[in-house]
This record gives structure tokens, C-alpha cells and sequence, in this order.
């Protein structure tokens, strides 16, 4: 019995922190922002599932979160480098008629 | 009860506190801090050490059987998928922030930064704390 009052307070506690992260990413001045939010919102909610998968006794709630944990290190990555290549796309389409001057100091090497 | 469940319970409830404490720190962290790379200095700290002791706290409540084999798996797998994680956001910053050197200083190669700091070691290394030096890339 008290291991569901513990489940049951971690929850709302986690809920809560859920929202100031939202709040975070909505708020958030640049992608970066949001970016990290999103993230960190996602490890939130492996917290929240694994903490479910305990407290229903139902094992396979666990094999969902190793697959969120996949799929949230999928799309952090995958809109970072979507981002970098559309800012560059971008860029280069404005400076089209004097050079393609897009190298800033060798920071973005252009592989996307 | 007897003093082993008691023992699992206090165990369990400890990390577990301990990781939500973590991840409080994550959102005053994120809150508190002006530029997006301090930022993410704060909020890298929850994927590997607020959630591997909020699964460990689950792992030491379920004991041994196949779901905590699996919760240890969560935990190792985010050890190698938050720092590139990290990486790829500091990057994205990087590449597309234009006047990056308005929040650190930037580098074009090492050899600079560190004929630098061989420069403020000879005159001595007092004021060296007081100028910002965050060598990004």
C-alpha cells in the first residue's frame, strides 16, 4: 500500500516539472530552446511510464519506454540536423549572386 | 514487514527522491540560465543521473527479474544517446546562431586559444578567473 502512495506522488511531482518544461519550450527564444525542452520532456515521461509499468504490474510498459527512449534520440537528432540544412539552404539562397560564402570559420562543414 | 523489505523500501525511496531532486535542479537550471548552451549544461545533467537513479530507485522496488534487466538497459542506453544528443544541439546552435560572439568567445583554431592561455599564465594566474572564456567549437 505504500509503495502506490510513493508511485502516486512521484507522478504528480513529475507531472508538474512536465509542465514547466512545456512551459520552457514554449517560451523557449530560439530552436536550440525548444530543442532541449523536448528532450528533456522525453526523459520525463520514461520516468512516468516506467513508474506506471511498477505500479500497474504490467512488464511491457517497459519495453514501450526502451522504444520511446529510441524514438526521442531519433527525433532530437534527426531535427537538428533538418534544421542546420535548412538554415543552410537558406543562406546559401541569399547569397547566391556574390560567392557562397556559407562557411562561418569552419564551424558548419556542410555534410547535409 | 520484515527489516529486508524494510531496507528495500528506504533504498527505493531515497534514489528515487534523489532523482526527482535532479530533475528539479534540471528545471531551475533551465529557468535560471540566459543563453541556450548554458543551458543545455543544466539540462544534460537529468538524462544521465536524474534518470539512471529514478530507474535504479524502480530497479531495487521490482528486484530481480526480467523488467529491471530491462530498466538497466533504458539507463545505458541513454549513457551513450544523451551526449550525442547534446552534441547535435550545440552544433545546430553553432551553425545557425549569427552573432554567436555575443555570448562566448570564439576561436578559430586551438593554436590561439591556447597561445591565450600560456599568455595569462605568464602574467599570472589571478586574473585569469575574472575574463570569460568559453572556447566554443
Amino acid at each position: 500500500m505504500i509503495y502506490h502512495y510513493i508511485y502516486i506522488g512521484t507522478l504528480i511531482i513529475l507531472a508538474a516539472m512536465l509542465f514547466a518544461c512545456l512551459i520552457r519550450a514554449v517560451r523557449g527564444p530560439r530552436i536550440a530552446d525548444r530543442l532541449v525542452a523536448v528532450n528533456m520532456m522525453g526523459t520525463m515521461v520514461m520516468v512516468i511510464i516506467s513508474v506506471l509499468a511498477l505500479m500497474l504490474n504490467e512488464g511491457y510498459l517497459v519495453d514501450v519506454c526502451l522504444i520511446y527512449a529510441m524514438i526521442s534520440f531519433l527525433a532530437v537528432v534527426i531535427l537538428s540536423k533538418v534544421y542546420i540544412g535548412v538554415y543552410e539552404e537558406r543562406l546559401h539562397k541569399t547569397q547566391k549572386p556574390e560567392d557562397n560564402g556559407s562557411d562561418e570559420g569552419g564551424v558548419s562543414n556542410g555534410n547535409f | 514487514m520484515g527489516i529486508f523489505e524494510w531496507i528495500r523500501l528506504i533504498a527505493g525511496s531515497a534514489l528515487l527522491a534523489c532523482g526527482l531532486f535532479i530533475f528539479f535542479t534540471e528545471i531551475f537550471g533551465i529557468f535560471h540560465f540566459r543563453y541556450v548552451l548554458n543551458r543545455m549544461h543544466a539540462a544534460a545533467m537529468g538524462d544521465t543521473l536524474g534518470i539512471g537513479s529514478c530507474l535504479l530507485g524502480l530497479i531495487i522496488f521490482s528486484g530481480v527479474n526480467f523488467t529491471s534487466l530491462k530498466l538497466l538497459l533504458i539507463i545505458i542506453f541513454l549513457w551513450f544517446a544523451s551526449p550525442v544528443s547534446s552534441h547535435m544541439l550545440s552544433r545546430l546552435e553553432v551553425a545557425t546562431n549569427e552573432n554567436l560572439e555575443a555570448h562566448c568567445a570564439i576561436y578559430p583554431d586551438l593554436e590561439t586559444l591556447e597561445a591565450e592561455f600560456r599568455e595569462t599564465d605568464a602574467q599570472g594566474g589571478s586574473d585569469s578567473s575574472d575574463e570569460e572564456k568559453g572556447g566554443a567549437v
